[in-house]
């Protein structure tokens, strides 16, 4: 371990940068329980799409080119509201992923049991020492730089996230084209439209954040070779691939799975052994378990690398301990992957061994939810704010449209992102109790947004790396 | 405010418990669920008893491990709402809570489930759509039949 400031190698082009993106947003285990809409999962993921996908690509494009600095939603939020509001939405963006951390975990270890033999996952210990395995495994990745991790994400989505995506899609094609029975009804532009009521609202924060991750190429700003030509054409290449791979292969299971064989929700190997059985290539199962399980490790290492890199770059600026600015000779936040995997970990071990507490997961989401709203309402203020205030910076990417572009960009966003914040805090109607809910939901949120707030009130000059290296701070 | 070497430690762990705290608290507050034989049909009980209608019945066999098998009911009440409720027997506490966990990994991106599942006894029971009125009527009947053991 180093203390001394790193130069950042620049390794990352325009295809890394989509992929990153991709890696942190696509994700297979999404379409089954989508599928469940039929057509109208076109409308939910169009309503995404206006209310979140493309307003978060716009406005990280421009961020991102306006401010191509290391940290991401750090950098970006920090310029608009300070230190303060920066570090908040950063923090809020790495402390929702140790609650949601042991979900993917244990996605990745239930689809490689699915790949060896299914009872497998019924053993708390199979699934807890995969589960450790992969954690710290990714977590290794990590540590050995970002020339390293890229290799791993890009050749990772790839294999783990594209390809099986573009076989549902082929495979949905075939079935169409060989004149197979389509499980729900013919398509008519009606049914496109989904049903909002108060049974399906709180769906409405789930479909904004299944797009969630794409400001995830701006972490890696110092590594990029041209940020101010790369990151808005990397955000509309991962875009294009994340709503192309997402739609179709939802719309692919959705016409060969019938709803109730969904209707569980019961895990997308399940749904994918149904599929593939149904076209005769059952003997494709396991392999393709292997490339999900290996997509859900890519998808895990984004979100574990990113937000871990713009820590690392907040506790060089002075902003905590000491103990959180060790990094190590390939540039790696080590200290703060330490930490969080340390964290996730404990979590973990609740997550596998409290099971059927099901109230309990259904709290946790919600504050991942609630923590990551806070992320993006700050994204979007960011942005609107940052047009007044530094109208002058050089923006290599505008949002077209002048004034009136942003708000309308930054306003659906903040509409969608509040939105969700508010429906979020809705509990399931066989909760008894709101008041607990809401104050459960609010207080977890609370505690895990915070520590920021602390940080700040407990910081001074010796926390700054300069310092130790002899500089003036 | 300054802070010593320990004193920074301190801060480092009080943050960590912070994270920790949450959902060892939820861990607590919310007890698992036995794993026991609830004898009958308890959805359809339930549905009977808050005079909510069963439009139809399927048998339904999860593809899961130690899953033994189920129905899939389709329900409405009289203010004309919908709800699909499938319920699902396991033969041991190990494979019921193995698809809790299995559910819980499939929330789509970093959301809340499409619908609400709970756990009764040797059952899990999961009702789409997610925030259903009907659910939330039958749920007080099922939580009471899961304190039925044969």
């Amino acid at each position: 371990m180093s203390d001394a400031p790193v130069v950042n190698k620049k390794v990352l082009g325009l295809f890394a940068l989509a992929m990153i993106n991709v890696a942190a947003v696509l994700s297979i285990r999404n379409f089954p329980s989508m599928a469940v809409y039929g057509w109208s999962c076109i409308g939910w993921y169009i309503i995404g799409a206006i209310v979140f996908l493309i307003p978060i690509s716009l406005a990280g494009a421009e961020l991102a080119t306006g401010w191509p600095e290391g940290g991401g939603v750090y950098a970006w939020v920090k310029q608009a509201f300070g230190e303060k509001g920066g570090f908040v939405a950063l923090f809020c963006e790495w402390s929702n992923n140790l609650v949601w951390f042991p979900t993917v975990l244990s996605f990745t270890a239930s689809t490689l049991a699915f790949a060896l033999t299914p009872d497998l996952a019924a053993n708390p210990w199979f699934m807890f020492s995969v589960m450790m395995i992969v954690f710290w495994g990714t977590t290794a990745i990590a540590y050995f730089g970002e020339e390293t991790s890229t290799k791993f994400s890009n050749i990772g989505v790839i294999l783990g996230s594209i390809v099986p995506s573009l076989l549902i899609i082929g495979l949905g094609l075939w079935w169409l084209g060989s004149g197979q029975k389509i499980v729900i009804p013919h398509f008519t532009l009606a049914q496109t439209v989904p049903t909002i009521n108060l049974s399906t609202l709180p769906f409405f924060a789930t479909i904004v954040l299944l797009f969630a991750g794409m400001e995830m190429a701006g972490f890696h700003a110092l590594e990029t070779k041209n940020p101010q030509r790369d990151f808005p054409r990397a955000m509309a290449l991962s875009a294009v691939i994340i709503v192309i791979c997402t739609v179709l292969a939802t719309l692919a299971i959705a016409i060969v799975i019938p709803a109730s064989q969904l209707n569980l929700a019961s895990g997308v190997m399940q749904a994918i052994q149904y599929f593939f059985d149904a076209a005769g290539i059952a003997w494709l199962v396991g392999p393709m378990a292997l490339l999900i399980t290996l997509g859900g490790v890519v998808n895990l290492a984004a979100w574990l690398i990113g937000p871990a890199k713009g820590l690392g770059i907040v506790a060089e600026e002075g902003n905590m301990p000491p103990i959180f600015d060790r990094t190590n000779k390939y540039g790696a936040p080590v200290a703060v992957l330490l930490i969080q995997a340390l964290i996730g970990s404990v979590v973990s071990l609740l997550y596998v061994f409290l099971p059927s507490v099901n109230q309990a997961y259904w709290i946790l989401s919600a504050m991942t939810v609630e923590l990551l709203c806070i992320v993006y309402i700050l994204v979007f203020a960011a942005l609107i704010k940052l047009r007044y205030s530094k109208p002058d910076t050089p923006r290599p990417f505008k949002i077209p449209g002048g004034m009136i572009g942003v708000w309308i960009v930054g306003g659906l966003g903040l509409f969608g992102t509040v939105l969700s914040f508010i429906v979020g805090l809705m509990p399931p109607m066989y909760f008894t109790n709101w008041a607990v809910y809401v104050g459960s939901v609010l207080l977890g949120t609370f505690l895990l947004a915070v520590p920021p707030l602390i940080f700040l009130k407990f910081k001074h000059p010796g926390w700054l790396k300069k310092q130790k290296s002899g500089e003036q701070p | 405010m300054t802070l010593s070497k320990n004193g920074e430690i301190c801060l480092v762990l009080i943050v960590a418990v912070m994270f920790i705290l949450p959902c060892l608290m939820l861990g607590l507050i919310y007890e698992s669920e036995p794993y026991h034989v609830i004898p009958g049909e308890p959805v359809k009980a339930a549905a009977d008893a808050a005079g909510i209608s069963v439009v139809d019945v399927k048998g339904t066999l999860w593809n899961m491990a130690g899953a033994t098998g189920g129905k899939t009911y389709t329900l409405t009440d009289p203010e004309g709402d919908i709800a699909y409720v499938a319920i699902q027997a396991f033969n041991s506490a190990e494979s019921r809570d193995a698809a809790v966990r299995l559910y819980n990994a499939h929330a789509p991106g970093k959301g809340k489930h499409v619908g609400n599942m709970i756990v009764a006894g040797q059952y899990l029971i999961y009702a789409t759509p997610a925030n259903s009125p009907i659910f939330a009527k039958l749920v007080p009947a099922l939580q009471q039949a899961a304190k039925t053991t044969t």
